[in-house]
């Protein structure tokens, strides 16, 4: 009988963990997801809402209005380039754009979050009642800027693409740009039916195949697991055969001996197959993991397509082709950015922000957003090499045209080769940053389908020292009014 | 006489009582419809009848009769605010329900020999479970239904009480093959109405309850492996089974179609966030099957998350209770009566809570006591009666005990 009263307990105690856990992962899965279930699309309650409460105010870090609400009405920048520019990011009142802020901030610019005193006020006045005015920490002067980048060069002109420019110390995104883009204020009939997809967020939503800016998370991996290979030679003798496949250089070059920097420098896909050889695939794979690779991506204020470096049946050529950024490894332009500003900021990888602070419409402080460690990539001595190599890239690598004179750059091009829809495209990638403490800011340039005989060196490059300069001429975008 | 425990059955009748008056009252005030004034002062008086009368005819336990109204009335609200005409059959469910109870109750405490009564019921119970196949319809790809002038009957909701008592009564006699048979019988024919939430509920409910019986692991883990490659053979064969589990993998990967209804669960309960959207606010009822399954998501939806973990805390404190009460009881059969009316509610509230909050796939089952259902709702308050009926048994035994005691101390 005692014994039986035992087991009653136990069989009790057993039903109560259960019942722990639906607490425990309730409270987890509302906490981590319960904005992104709120905001998506389908909510009916948004659509009620949208029709009692007028959507507050957009504005960024300079105080321009990006969007506002007129008697029910949605409106966008007067000028049609300026608010282009940023329709992917903004999102659109039609919510043809997923994830922008229009639609991902709902819980704030349609006035979710008020305070039962500014209810009860609200409930007194005649007004209708006007949601948060949410602040970004976007530029949008940068932002309009961008496009014109693109066209200023021939080889870019015209050309779709994702630009992500970020501050590597605070993860504040200042720029993020998709082409095609389109006018959110005149969505017309030939808009929905544009082949080019202009709904299509290519910073966030698409993941390319990195390519050589992958090489970045190689050396990091080759300086962890390989000791001693920053001072051993490694010899590029053209073709590699793997798997009898041949794995070549740009133009079938030939490198003989090369230092690792030099490897790096030069882009040489030879000396990276090597070196993916040299070391187990799980260590390779687990650098990238520390760098985000595989990660499922909860940012607060951005919804970002999750990367993938392949974990299974890995073939030689596979494994050979990875160290190069090939071979089904994909990543998004905004977490390319990420990993050169990981590497800027000494290994700490912050998280991107694009909401600075959410105030009342009558003025009363909502919420201020702090700067978060997303996580510790490398090391801050193997960073430092890497810093050495990114730079020495710029000045007499393959991303000399990124170079801004009166700047140092650090940078890593890359070209990266898919095929969609059955043709073969090349993807032009600069992946940077200036290394100063007083301009620390990180970039990604992704040209999409450049012409032959191009790579990343003469694409991307191009219109990231474009939008270096703009950065050194306006000093005070550093400003981050969240750190005290 | 002994220093008696302090009684929160008390204050906490009164808690229920006054939340549902000033609830209703709110509801009232909104669209002064006079069912809601005539719910305010009905629902207060269903509890007053169960927490105050009901205990100078026999002896029960008032907590667990305050919180199980508490369950019963917060159903009766929430279907209010969405469907009021649900609200008004939930009602009379609810005082059946509690008719059905004292019965229970009743039974319990007069039933000396329960071995004729068990006798009857196996084949009963098995033919019940049998006519949905043959005269059932089919809903949600089970066939676990069937009508009787008019009434929608739930077969599985009215054996799980013969199942109890069949298990205790077999369990407490050490005789294995009788019991057995009968819950191999039943889920035998819940796999062929396709109905597996309920056929777990009955096998987990089985696979403890004989454990806390027999004290025997090793036959208990065999067991469980045995519902483990049941569970997994099921999953092969059901085309139905397959598709709720991808649904509970990635529901927004078809939010249109096969996870709307999770989705929209998922949505509302992160709508509610911490404090609710407020009773009668929200959209509740763009969820799918809002009354039934999804009863709860409503409930996290208009009071939020803070207010649906106290629900769960609600049943986490039945529980214990219904463990308590096995645990002080006399005799082996009402010990695992008690025990397996806990364990039944316990694994249903578990079944469907996790499946609306995505924690496993979606089973189907009712939520106890508050979801909106005949049978469902009398079914739980009839296993409430059974505990019921041991508590007050129990509750004897300890007056006769201090009796007795007081006799020696006249002797001396």
């Amino acid at each position: 009988m005692k014994q039986r009263r035992f087991r009653f307990k136990i069989l009790a105690l057993i039903l109560l963990g259960m019942f722990a856990l639906l607490a425990v992962y309730g409270g987890y899965s509302v906490n981590t997801y319960g904005n992104r279930w709120f905001s998506f699309s389908r909510n009916p309650r948004i659509r009620t809402q949208k029709q009692n409460v007028d959507a507050g105010d957009i504005l960024d870090r300079n105080g321009v209005v990006l969007a506002w609400s007129e008697e029910g009405k949605r409106y966008y920048q007067e000028d049609e380039s300026a608010r282009r520019a940023i329709v992917h990011l903004l999102g659109d009142s039609q919510g043809q754009v997923s994830n922008g802020v229009e639609a991902f901030q709902t819980s704030y610019l349609y006035g979710f979050n008020l305070t039962l005193g500014e209810r009860l006020a609200a409930l007194g006045s005649s007004e209708p009642l006007t949601g948060d005015t949410v602040t970004l920490t976007i530029d949008s002067r940068l932002c309009t800027a961008i496009p014109t980048y693109f066209n200023a060069h021939a080889e870019t002109a015209g050309k779709k693409g994702a630009v992500v420019v970020m501050n590597y110390k605070t993860g504040e995104v200042l720029a993020e740009i998709s082409l095609p883009n389109f006018d959110p204020m005149n969505i017309t009939a030939d808009t929905l039916a544009d082949p080019g997809q202009p709904f299509w967020n290519r910073a966030t939503q698409s993941v390319y195949p990195p390519g050589s800016s992958f090489k970045i998370i190689t050396t990091v991996a080759s300086l962890k697991y390989l000791p001693g290979i920053e001072n051993t030679p490694i010899t590029c003798g053209g073709g590699l055969m793997v798997d009898n496949q041949a794995i070549r250089d740009y133009g079938s070059a030939i490198h003989g001996e090369l230092s690792l920097k030099k490897a790096f420098t030069t882009s040489c896909n030879n000396a990276y197959a090597r070196l993916a050889l040299a070391m187990e695939d799980a260590e390779l794979r687990r650098t990238a993991e520390d760098f985000g690779f595989n990660d499922n991506f909860l940012f607060r204020d951005l919804v970002v397509e999750n990367s993938t470096y392949p974990t299974k049946n890995r073939s030689q050529f596979e494994i050979a082709t990875s160290g190069f950024g090939q071979s089904a490894i994909t990543a998004s332009p905004v977490h390319m950015c990420m990993v050169a500003a990981a590497i800027a900021n000494d290994g700490q990888m912050m998280e991107p922000r694009l909401l600075r602070r959410v105030d009342g419409a009558t003025g009363v402080e909502r919420t201020v957003f702090e700067s978060r460690l997303y996580r510790t990539a490398t090391t801050p001595e193997i960073a430092a090499t890497l810093q050495g190599y990114m730079q020495a890239v710029a000045t007499s690598g393959t991303g000399t045209r990124a170079a801004v004179p009166g700047l140092t750059i650090g940078g890593k091009t890359g070209s990266a080769e898919s095929s969609l829809d059955g043709a073969d495209v090349t993807y032009g990638w600069f992946v940077g940053y200036i290394a100063d403490d007083s301009l620390p800011f990180a970039l990604s340039v992704l040209v999409e389908d450049i012409p032959d005989g191009e790579g990343g060196g003469s694409t991307a490059a191009r219109i990231a020292g474009d939008i270096f300069r703009y950065l050194k001429e306006h000093p005070e975008l550093v400003t981050d009014n969240t750190v005290e | 006489m002994s220093k008696r425990k302090r009684d929160w059955g008390r204050p906490l009748a009164r808690a229920v009582k006054a939340f549902y008056f000033s609830a209703f009252l709110l509801l009232f005030l909104r669209d002064f419809q006079w069912q809601g004034l005539a719910l305010a002062f009905a629902v207060p008086l269903m509890v007053s009848l169960t927490t105050d009368l009901l205990p100078r005819l026999f002896p029960c336990d008032k907590l667990l009769m305050s919180l199980t109204n508490f369950l019963c009335a917060l159903g009766v609200l929430v279907l209010y605010d969405t469907n009021p005409e649900y609200a008004y059959q939930q009602v009379i469910n609810y005082g059946i329900g509690l008719i059905a109870m004292v019965v229970c109750i009743y039974l319990v405490r007069r039933v000396r020999q329960w071995g004729v009564l068990v006798w009857l019921m196996v084949p009963v119970s098995l033919v019940l479970l049998a006519l949905p196949l043959v005269i059932g319809r089919e809903t949600n790809g089970a066939r676990n239904w069937f009508y009787v002038g008019g009434v929608s009957v739930q077969p599985s909701e009215i054996v799980k009480l013969s199942l109890l008592l069949v298990l205790s009564h077999y369990m407490s006699r050490r005789k294995m093959i009788p019991w057995l048979m009968f819950a191999v019988g039943c889920l035998g024919l819940l796999m062929l109405q396709k109905d597996l939430g309920t056929a777990l509920m009955y096998y987990g409910t089985a696979l403890m309850l004989y454990f806390a019986a027999s004290g025997n692991l090793p036959l208990t883990v065999i067991g469980l492996g045995g519902g483990v490659g049941a569970a997994f053979a099921g999953y092969k064969m059901f085309a139905h089974v397959k598709r709720r589990v991808a649904i509970w993998q990635n529901p927004f990967a078809d939010y249109d179609n096969a996870g709307y209804q999770i989705v929209q669960s998922l949505m509302a309960i992160a709508s509610g966030g911490l404090f609710g959207l407020g009773l009668g606010l929200g959209s509740p009822k763009t969820i799918p099957v809002y009354h039934t399954d999804f009863i709860f998501a409503v409930i996290c939806e208009q009071f939020g998350l803070i207010f649906g973990l106290c629900v769960l805390l609600m049943y986490v404190a039945l529980i214990w209770r219904g463990a308590t009460i096995a645990m002080s009881a006399r005799s082996g059969f009402h010990g695992l009566l008690s025990m397996g009316c806990t364990l039944m509610l316990g694994l249903q509230t578990f079944l469907i809570i996790g499946g609306v909050i995505k924690l496993i796939p979606l089973t189907g089952v009712t939520m106890p006591f508050v979801s909106y259902g005949g049978t469902s709702l009398v079914s739980a308050l009839c296993l409430m009666g059974l505990m019921q009926g041991v508590a007050s048994l129990n509750e004897d035994h300890l007056q006769q005990d201090a009796e007795l005691a007081q006799g020696w101390e006249v002797d001396e």
